[in-house]
């Protein structure tokens, strides 16, 4: 085949797909061309049918109508093995990793290389592989590790990893940077652009729309499950993605207020834990909303942790109202009026045994009982209230939330902590995953909190998000809070250069984790 | 859980009936009212240790001790009635209490040390099958007390009293697990544990005590076997654990844990109790009626994974505009 008629034909095509779900429409007559050599951004509202899109083009589901060409011919995948073998590889929004195998086992999962006529798995094979792709992202993750024992993040860049060692012609990421740092973004956007210049084309799906119209060429815009906007290789423009997406003119902007009252309600003294905190020491103020500022691995998930009292103080301790807190576990500390919201909404956030109902109120089921039995009703009541004010899909209240989009599903989790009526809210990552209208909704919830005299300890890797919306920022680093500065002071390179050394830190945990194992 | 819709328990339900009117048709005496209150009599003690079964497994774990909890709760009773003339009032709570106290053991394993249910109650299993051999010499100990044969012969108002536990037992699990805190944690923990934890709940502590229902649960089903048969002996109760486990799974628990639902597992033992039934009517050997049992388990199981893409089929095949459906759960 020639050049030429590549050019003529787009290297993979979906023409008029269609994909229902009982109650919704997920896919509704959707085309999209993808050419080799382009990035192709995929945007929209939380549960417009992104992922849904690309798990049909990566065979995990079957369309109900539609066709898939590659180079002009017809294709039907029956899984995702026939995807993979036809040239797609997906990075997917709920990670698929392994979590009890290595990196190295989980990046050549499903196509290790054979040695002795094929009988046997080729361990030092899979071990080099995994360290050459490792080492073109430019990461230090020991491919050696148990993926537990990583972080999010590192898990994210772990999965990126996996797609790309696939040597695919067609990359999808729905959602690859929700856990990452600025600097990670970066590093993976240098990598996307080498691997389009060398004709791959690629599928990229992010609630991040700076970053979209940083890196794509051409865009659909999704709504309701059917196209609403199809751009390619114009100028992009943020407001307007967003008007289109939503359908009405709100740009991605911050209503940030300022509540903080002069009152100290919460002091952390010399806490260490065995996780990655090291020395830290903070205060918070009624009102006031402190952000915590750092590169991934630098210990703000596990500062957040202790707090919490989900990881053990080994020295150090928590005040809250001068009183000095007995954290054994999240028990005590919720009880003391202390809400976090986790990080990992899959393994440490929801119940995906249950509908949106029980999720929302399983930290504070006092709220729906009279003594020791529950009031049902009361409980729809609490759901139908947060699905209403967060802008929930109505669908959340019967469904099971794995069938919800992961957008929701996040909002789901957020409202649990606001239905705990908490006195200090921490807040892991609040806005990963979630669109723009919804993003503005978390910050008109922290205005709401903090208004009514309630703290909050935000922790986000978008770095614009994080200034805007705190009124302090203290930049942590190797474990310890090393300045604690206004956050109008505070600069998005003051975030990075603070701390520039992030795959130091990566490569420290590693050593220390094995440590862990070792002893 | 909340409230569970119909079609979750019309599964089982359709699968009882359909097995009912099968071996109907096929055995000549099964319809008698004599046979049927003897398929009752059989249910009673499996039923009831399937609640504990149920609980277990709906965190997560599994129980695999109650049979040889059963062995030694016999002997003991046995042992207090019989060799050191213990009064009924005095014998039984102790009976139940010993109960309680070996699941606590389960429980404080599994919970507090972390050691995985499946070895904790499987060297229970082993373990508690020889102590019940030391007690009184490892030989039955018969005619225990006519009094004691009341709490399995006796009727209320016509009623076997057996009926009478097994409804009142399935209630109080029905309502605790569906209208309690409690219930919601042991939901909660077997969905997703770490979850739980940083929700607030005391998952150790919630843990140690499904085991100690599970416990409890052994406890009234050995009293109950011991009057049935008016003795104790090292051998009662074998394997009723697999049958309890297979009940829990033929009424749809999964044994991941965080789905399921107690009512189904009464269903599921009525299912199996007809079944060996049916079976023993026709004079088929045991050997064959151990086969049944596993194949009934596997078709469960199987059913249940094919029930999300069957209905979807289904549905295809029904609906002309999937846009429109209204969201169907489960079946
Ligand atoms: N397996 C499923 N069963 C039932 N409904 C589903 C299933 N998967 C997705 N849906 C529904 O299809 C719709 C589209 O979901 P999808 O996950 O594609 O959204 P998305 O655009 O990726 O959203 P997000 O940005 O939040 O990730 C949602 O309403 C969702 O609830
Ligand atoms: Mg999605």
């Amino acid at each position: 085949m020639t050049v030429h008629a590549q050019r003529a034909v787009p290297l993979w095509s979906l023409q008029d797909i269609c994909k229902g779900f009982p109650g919704v429409q997920a896919n509704n007559h959707i085309d999209i061309d993808l050419p080799a050599g382009e990035i192709h951004g995929l945007l929209g509202e939380n549960g417009c049918g992104k992922s849904t899109l690309i798990k049909i083009l990566s065979g995990v589901q079957q369309p109900d109508s539609g066709r898939i060409l590659h180079n002009g011919r017809e294709v039907t995948f029956d899984g995702p093995g026939a995807a993979r073998r036809e040239g797609i590889a997906t990075v997917y929004q709920e990670f698929s990793l392994i979590p009890h195998l290595t990196v190295a086992e989980n990046i050549s999962m499903g196509r290790h290389p054979r040695r002795r006529g094929g009988l046997m798995v080729d361990w030092r094979a899979v071990t080099a592989e995994a360290q050459r792709i490792l080492g073109q992202l430019g990461l230090e993750i020991d491919p050696a590790a148990r993926v537990t024992d990583l972080s999010v993040a590192e898990q994210q860049l772990v999965e990126i990893a996996k797609a790309l060692s696939q040597d695919a012609t067609l990359l999808i990421l729905d959602e690859p940077t929700t856990a990452l740092g600025q600097e990670e973004i970066v590093a993976l956007h240098r990598l996307l652009r080498r691997m389009k210049e060398s004709g791959v084309g690629i599928l990229y799906i992010s609630h991040r729309l700076d970053e979209v119209v940083e890196l794509v060429d051409s865009f659909t815009v999704l709504k309701d499950g059917r196209v609403v906007s199809a751009a390619g290789q114009t100028r992009l423009d943020v407001d307007e993605i967003v008007t289109r997406m939503i359908g009405s003119d709100i740009s991605e902007h911050f209503p940030k207020e300022d509540n903080t009252r002069d009152e100290v309600v919460l002091t952390v003294r010399g806490a260490r834990t065995a996780h990655r905190v090291a020395d830290v020491s903070f205060d918070l103020r009624r009102g006031e909303v402190l952000g915590l500022g750092g590169v991934i691995g630098s210990g703000r998930t596990e500062i957040a942790r202790a707090v919490f009292g989900a990881d053990r103080l080994l020295a150090g301790e928590v005040t809250l109202d001068g009183r000095r807190l007995r954290l054994r576990g999240p028990a005590d500390a919720i009880a003391a009026g202390i809400a976090l919201v986790p990080e990992n909404r899959k393994t440490e956030g929801l119940f995906f045994n249950f509908a949106a109902g029980p999720n929302i109120t399983m930290a504070h089921l006092r709220g729906v009982t009279r003594g020791p039995l529950f009031d049902h009703r009361r409980e729809d009541r609490v759901c139908v209230d947060y699905i209403d004010d967060l802008a929930i899909t109505p669908s959340a209240r019967t469904k099971l939330v794995n069938l919800i989009s992961g957008g929701n599903q996040q909002k789901v989790l957020i409202a649990r902590w606001l239905f705990s009526d908490s006195r200090i809210v921490i807040l892991d990552e609040p806005t990963q995953g979630i669109d723009v209208g919804a993003k503005l909704a978390v910050y008109r919830l922290i205005n709401d909190l903090t208004r009514a005299g309630k703290s909050v300890i935000l922790i986000s890797s978008a770095h614009n998000e994080l200034i805007a919306m705190s009124d302090r920022i203290a930049i942590v680093k190797h474990g310890r809070v090393t300045d604690i500065r206004p956050a109008h002071e505070v600069s998005p390179t003051d975030l990075v250069s603070a701390t520039e050394a992030a795959h130091h830190d990566i490569a420290a945990v590693a050593a220390v984790q094995k440590s862990e194992v070792l002893s | 859980m909340k409230r569970s819709t119909l079609a979750e328990f019309l599964g089982p339900i359709v699968a009882l009936v359909i097995i009912v009117g099968v071996v109907a048709v096929t055995t000549p005496n099964f319809l008698a009212t004599a046979n049927f209150q003897n398929i009752a009599l059989q249910a009673a003690v499996l039923s009831i240790v399937a609640i504990g079964s149920t609980v277990v497994i709906l965190t997560g774990g599994i129980d695999l001790s109650p049979g040889s909890m059963i062995a030694l709760i016999t002997m003991a009773l046995a042992a207090m009635i019989k060799l050191d003339g213990w009064g009924l009032m005095l014998a039984i709570p102790a009976a139940l209490a010993i109960g309680g106290a070996l699941g606590a053991v389960n429980g404080f394993l599994v919970a507090y040390l972390r050691i995985p249910a499946f070895i904790v109650t499987l060297a229970g299993l082993s373990a508690l099958k020889g102590i019940a051999l030391t007690i009184g010499g490892g030989t039955p100990i018969v005619s225990l007390s006519p009094n004691l044969e009341t709490l399995f012969y006796g009727q209320v108002l016509g009623i076997p009293l057996p009926f009478i536990y097994v409804l009142v037992l399935y209630a109080l699990a029905v309502f605790t697990l569906n209208h309690t805190k409690f219930g919601r944690e042991i939901y909660a923990i077997g969905g997703n544990e770490a979850a739980a934890r940083l929700s607030g709940i005391k998952v150790k502590r919630v843990r140690l005590l499904a085991f100690v229902i599970a416990g409890v649960c052994a406890g009234i089903g050995g009293v109950l076997l011991a009057a049935r048969l008016n003795s104790g002996s090292p051998n009662y109760g074998t394997l009723i654990e697999l049958q309890a486990i297979a009940a829990a799974v033929v009424g749809g628990a999964s044994l991941a844990g965080g789905r399921g639902h107690v009512f189904n597992t009464l269903i599921g033992v009525l299912i199996i109790t007809v079944v060996q039934n049916g079976l023993n009517l026709n004079a088929v050997s045991p050997a064959v009626q151990s086969i049944a049992i596993g194949l009934i388990i596997l078709l469960a199981v199987t059913l249940d994974l094919w029930r999300g893409h069957l209905s979807r089929i289904l549905r295809a095949q029904f609906t002309r505009t999937p846009a429109l459906a209204t969201p169907a759960k489960g079946l």
